[in-house]
């Protein structure tokens, strides 16, 4: 018994499916199901009482095309997303280009900027939500103080609550993408910019004609990998304004969230939703994640 | 170094006084945050406001501990962070150096499996997980919020990319010796993926300990949340406690991770650079 238990160790076939159980397994029970199952529970009526369990066909997608408030969230899910991504782009493009040397200046500010990406958005959301709070908040007193002008309220005003949700994104974000183009920028071949400055060209035009179209695969990834996660956004608007003013900032997983988690605990729905939100996220994703493979081969 | 022209002067002055304005953006809410902590509640809430407190008050600390319980919070965060992270490092690396180092029958079809779950963001398959997770009674429970993070398949990813890269003469070697396959990998090849490691390690264990969604849709008493879902029921939109406290509660929860970061920032980098999910 032991020395066959013995002879498997010395086996790579053997081995190979050892190593593999625990995580296919666990891939299996809690990612293939949930995924299959998550088609499945979105045609049915089903909710977390299991109170009228029934086959309901494409009635939860029909539902939702003729349903005001997933159009809403859609609406503010996409703008938030478009926004949000370039900003983030744009800023940290910048930034990076600024920074990508060795100096001590360059390496502490790239350090610093990566801070918030560390912490929780559970704290953040506490430190922004106080710091622009309309009657207390530190900021909203300096733009009095500065610019003279009164009775902002940031999170609490519909009109300002889905910027100032982008905004808190962006700074604990951008650091991110920083620290992405750094590293594509440090990898251009420094004798461009030197035959460059040899032919005359200025500092923007190198920007312009040597690092972005370099960068080009960077920015790419940068752009898509932040607009999957940016499409999934749930955590800034749960700890700061949960989804309001009038809905200004609910999104689609917090209307998820909201409908099968909470009254009326609607699961069917909340799945066909998740199928919608699925879709659009493959669509964009799908390409990328063939390009990482063919690129790992 | 770079020798500034004086020509450029003006623009240089620009970029610096730009990049140093980032700066103070960045660090004025977490220094705020820092000092709000020790403050007095009544100096939180004065008019005008101030960045620094008169003096230096424990209180808010000794009030979160003892309104909310932050110390079972605690608790649940390094257990659902520290073994999730664990776990997921030794079968991560496990089935990624079975794909890329160990010869076996239908390892493409396995593998493509695996990427298939990966594709899948958690928001899609939260609802079936969660009934998933009702079903076998794990809801509330540390073996519910840890049995679905104790492997990744970006995790597998990643390392199989790792294993791929070393030499292939170093398993033969050690196979011509009579060594098993087992000891192969933990004697021989583990250790030669370290940075590896140290990546993927930093990479679970921040995604696990800021979580927030998935914790606050596993738990629903109490005593099992996490300091991510657990602060978030008492702040913002749910505010119920005093300002101090919740600052105090903000700094208890991103301490930890911050003194990692400290002594880890190279791998706290290179983990969000190569995974593309940002936290």
């Amino acid at each position: 018994m032991i020395s066959k238990l013995k002879e498997y160790w010395y086996r790579q076939d053997k081995v190979a499916y050892i190593f593999l159980a625990p995580s296919i397994v666990i891939l299996f029970m809690f990612a293939f199901i949930p995924l299959v199952c998550s088609v499945v529970i979105s045609v049915m009526n089903l909710d977390i009482f299991f109170s009228d369990v029934r086959f309901a066909g494409l009635a939860n997608f029909l539902k939702a095309f003729g349903d005001e408030r997933f159009w809403n969230a859609l609406k503010n899910t996409v703008l938030f997303a478009v926004v949000e991504v370039s900003l983030q782009v744009v800023i940290g493009l910048l930034i990076a280009n600024a920074l990508s040397g060795t100096a001590l200046f360059s390496r502490m500010a790239r350090s610093v900027f990566f801070v918030p990406v560390v912490c929780s958005m559970a704290a953040i959301g506490i430190v922004w939500s106080l710091l622009l709070d309309g009657t207390i908040g530190m900021i909203p007193y300096f733009i009095k103080e500065w610019f003279g002008i009164t009775g902002l309220s940031f999170f609490r005003d519909s009109g300002t609550a889905m910027g100032t949700v982008i905004a808190m994104t962006v700074w604990k974000n951008f650091g991110y993408t920083m620290s992405i183009l750094v590293v594509g920028i440090q990898a251009i071949p420094t004798d461009y910019f030197e035959a460059a400055k040899i032919d005359g060209a200025s500092r923007v035009q190198q920007f312009f004609w040597i690092t972005i179209p370099q960068l080009l695969p960077s920015l790419g990834f940068c752009l898509i990998t932040n607009l999957i996660g940016s499409l999934q956004v749930f955590d800034q608007v749960y700890v700061t304004t949960g989804g309001g003013p009038q809905r200004k900032t609910e999104t689609l997983v917090y209307y998820i969230y909201k409908i099968g988690f909470t009254n009326p605990f609607d699961l069917g729905y909340a799945s066909a939703i998740s199928v919608l939100l699925l879709i659009v996220i493959l669509a964009i994703s799908l390409p990328v994640y063939f390009k990482m493979f063919k690129a790992e081969e | 170094m770079k020798k500034i022209k004086t020509g450029n002067l003006p623009g240089v002055v620009l970029k610096y006084g730009i990049l140093i304005l980032c700066i103070v953006l960045v660090l004025f809410p977490i220094v705020w945050l820092f000092a709000g902590s020790v403050k007095l509640e009544k100096e939180i809430l004065q008019y005008p406001p101030t960045l620094f407190g008169t003096k230096l008050s424990w209180k808010n600390f000794i009030r979160i501990f003892g309104t909310i319980p932050m110390g079972v919070y605690l608790k649940n965060t390094v257990i659902f962070a520290g073994i999730s992270t664990l776990a997921a490092l030794l079968f991560d690396s496990m089935s990624g150096y079975a794909f890329a180092r160990l010869r076996f029958k239908g390892k493409n079809l396995i593998f493509i499996g695996v990427l298939m779950t990966m594709m899948v963001p958690f928001q899609v398959m939260m609802i079936p997980l969660f009934l998933e997770s009702h079903f076998l009674g794990l809801l509330n429970t540390y073996a519910g919020l840890i049995l679905p993070k104790m492997t990744t398949a970006f995790g597998i990813f990643m390392m199989r990319s790792y294993f791929a890269a070393l030499p292939k003469e170093l398993e033969e070697a050690a196979r011509v010796d009579g060594v098993s396959e087992i000891g192969i990998f933990f004697k021989i090849m583990l250790p030669l993926v370290k940075p590896g490691l140290m990546t993927l390690g930093i990479f679970h264990l921040m995604n696990n300990w800021n979580d927030l969604l998935y914790p606050l849709m596993m738990t629903s008493e109490t005593r099992m949340r996490t300091l991510s879902a657990g602060l978030a029921l008492f702040v913002g939109e749910h505010a119920t406690l005093y300002y101090g406290p919740q600052l105090a509660g903000a700094v208890v929860s991103i301490l930890p991770l911050l003194v990692l970061y400290i002594f880890f920032q190279k791998y706290f980098v290179s983990s969000v650079v190569s995974s593309g999910i940002k936290g």
